[in-house]
């Protein structure tokens, strides 16, 4: 019975050796994401628009504010989506993306800062833009289920300027796959 | 098994001071491995704590696409901070002023008053902006830098490999062909700020004859709008401008460094390994040198597992000591000591981690070093150990 009640005590004098003096706290680095409140299915068509053109197309041809229907695949971009916003990048249909170091063929990029400039001429950004043509502020991919390599065809509005910038203010998204 | 006749917990406490050299030997052989285990759990503590305290989730960087996430390689052009100021909206404001820091950032190679040869610094050119978006920057010492100024942070010393005294404020060093006068010393809650030098950035850019910058650091309203900045750079890709949040830049470092981290924890275990070998070897010692004391208390009638009990007590209370010798030393003589990396400096912490991971560590080395040679010695006859010489 002593050595039961010796040990308890050396067991409770432990304890504040276990819990230290220092503080433990970190500040949170999860960025707090809104609740998809849109609902989506205003976004989605059932049947695919007529007249598609790639994205490389598309650059070439369209004026600001033109009625644009795109086709391509979500990707281009190591991480093609803007976190929290109705936006991705959409890459041409003639293109694909190839690891680093497989080395680029025709037709072919990577990720890297080396295709930076070829990513350029042959992506676009996408915007989701609700009546009032403010970008919608729930991620693409919970607001209309789609994930990086879908193929798409994108209906809306371009958006281009002098520098060569070119995006879609979108108000319709057929997924084809 | 409790219930049974056990030795008194005394008998166990008096035998520690019968043997006092070996009990110390013992006793220092022991603190020395824990506080072994301590530097190591210390300096992979204090590596973590650096570079999650430099990243804020509020703020994000803007940098060249082209630099493959290293800033130092970074080149944007100096109008990038007014522009994301004109066209980015969420930027947080205060007094007035928003929280938009162009800086300019690199290695490079640094000369105090005593150092023969320069070591590799990292100075940053700075605005009056930079302390609103990097919120853990105290100034601690002396003022703000004026033209041909510097200030420095606290673990700054230790990067350049130079002595504590020649970055006191007042000294002065050299870099890129000029001398600067240290106006001040600043903590950055332990963060890898405190490694660097920071300089006004139009004196820095002069004596750099460069008109660019490296970065331009953002404080938004909330996380949340930091995605507003990533949309503003993929929509301008003429500027070739990418966006990371800070928490996030800061992150990825962290899985950089990550194998680093997991050879501490290999070093961590090959020592605790080792220490259970070493108090193996003097509990056998221990254990052997009492037989005849062992088989004469079995013969009075004690059991074999009071004898194990009183042997493990023992153990177990020398190792308990060397921990809490190993704690004070770790938080006297560890705490806080100045390491240098590649990405700066950072301190080793003995937080409540360490200190805990030490206390089990001690514990193990008591309990698992003293059962082994104890049940051997109780494995021999009464009759043939009462013999035995």
């Amino acid at each position: 019975m002593k050595l039961r009640i010796s040990l308890t005590l050396v067991a409770a004098a432990a304890v504040p050796f276990a819990t230290g003096c220092g503080s433990a706290s970190n500040a949170s680095t999860q960025s707090a994401k809104p609740a998809a409140s849109i609902d989506g299915d205003q976004f989605l068509l059932a049947d695919e628009p007529g007249g598609a053109v790639g994205v490389i197309e598309a650059r070439e041809n369209t004026s600001d504010g033109d009625e644009v229907v795109l086709v391509g695949r979500i990707g281009g971009a190591a991480d093609p989506w803007i976190e929290g916003r109705a936006a991705f990048t959409l890459l041409d249909p003639s293109m694909a993306v190839v690891d680093e170091s497989a080395g680029m063929g025709e037709g072919q990029l990577c990720t890297a800062d080396c295709c930076a400039t070829e990513r350029q001429a042959c992506t676009a950004l996408v915007k989701f833009v609700d009546g009032s043509g403010a970008l919608v502020r729930v991620g693409a991919r919970e607001l209309l289920g789609v994930e990086q390599g879908d193929m798409v065809v994108v209906r809306g509005t371009a958006k281009r300027d002098d520098s060569g910038n070119f995006q879609l203010l979108a108000t319709g998204l057929h997924a084809r796959n | 098994m409790l219930g049974q006749r056990l030795l008194p917990w005394d008998y166990g406490v008096r035998n520690l001071f019968r043997r006092p050299s070996r009990s110390l030997l013992t006793l220092g052989g022991l603190a020395v491995v824990v506080l072994l285990v301590l530097v190591v759990v210390g300096f992979i503590r204090g590596l973590e704590k650096s570079l999650a305290a430099s990243g804020s989730p509020s703020v994000v960087l803007v940098y060249s696409l082209a630099s493959a996430a290293d800033i130092e390689n970074s080149s944007i052009p100096a109008s990038t901070a007014a522009l994301l100021s004109a066209s980015v909206e969420g930027v947080r404001r205060s007094f007035g002023e928003e929280h938009v820091s162009p800086e300019l950032y690199l290695g490079t190679r640094v000369k105090a008053a005593s150092m023969a040869q320069p070591g590799l610094g990292l100075v940053r050119g700075v605005t009056t902006s930079a302390p609103l978006v990097r919120g853990s920057v105290q100034l601690i010492e002396g003022s703000w830098p004026a033209t041909g100024e510097v200030m420095v942070g606290r673990l700054a010393y230790s990067k350049l490999g130079a002595p504590h005294a020649d970055l006191a404020v007042g000294e002065s060093v050299e870099f890129d062909g000029r001398s600067w006068r240290i106006s001040g010393r600043f903590a950055a809650a332990g963060s890898a700020f405190e490694s660097e030098i920071w300089a006004p950035l139009p004196d820095l850019q002069t004596a750099l004859r460069r008109q660019d910058l490296s970065l331009v650091a953002v404080g938004m309203q909330s996380p949340d709008r930091v995605a507003d900045v990533d949309l503003f750079c993929r929509e301008r890709v003429d500027l070739e401008l990418k966006a990371v949040a800070e928490s996030a830049y800061y992150a990825s470092l962290q899985r950089h460094y990550r194998p680093v981290r997991m050879l501490g924890w290999a070093v961590v275990a090959l020592v605790a390994g080792s220490g259970v070998f070493a108090g193996l070897n003097t509990m056998y010692g221990a254990v052997v040198g009492r037989v005849r004391e062992l088989a004469t208390l079995q013969a009075l009638g004690f059991r074999r597992r009071a004898l194990l009990l009183t042997l493990v007590q023992e153990a177990t209370l020398l190792a308990c000591g060397a921990g809490l010798v190993a704690c004070v030393a770790g938080l006297v003589l560890v705490d806080g000591m100045a390491v240098r990396f590649t990405m700066g400096a950072f301190a080793l912490r003995v937080d409540s981690v360490a200190i805990a991971i030490g206390c089990v560590v001690a514990a193990l080395l008591g309990v698992v070093g003293a059962i082994p040679p104890a049940i051997k010695a109780m494995r021999l006859p009464v009759v043939d150990a009462i013999k035995a010489v």
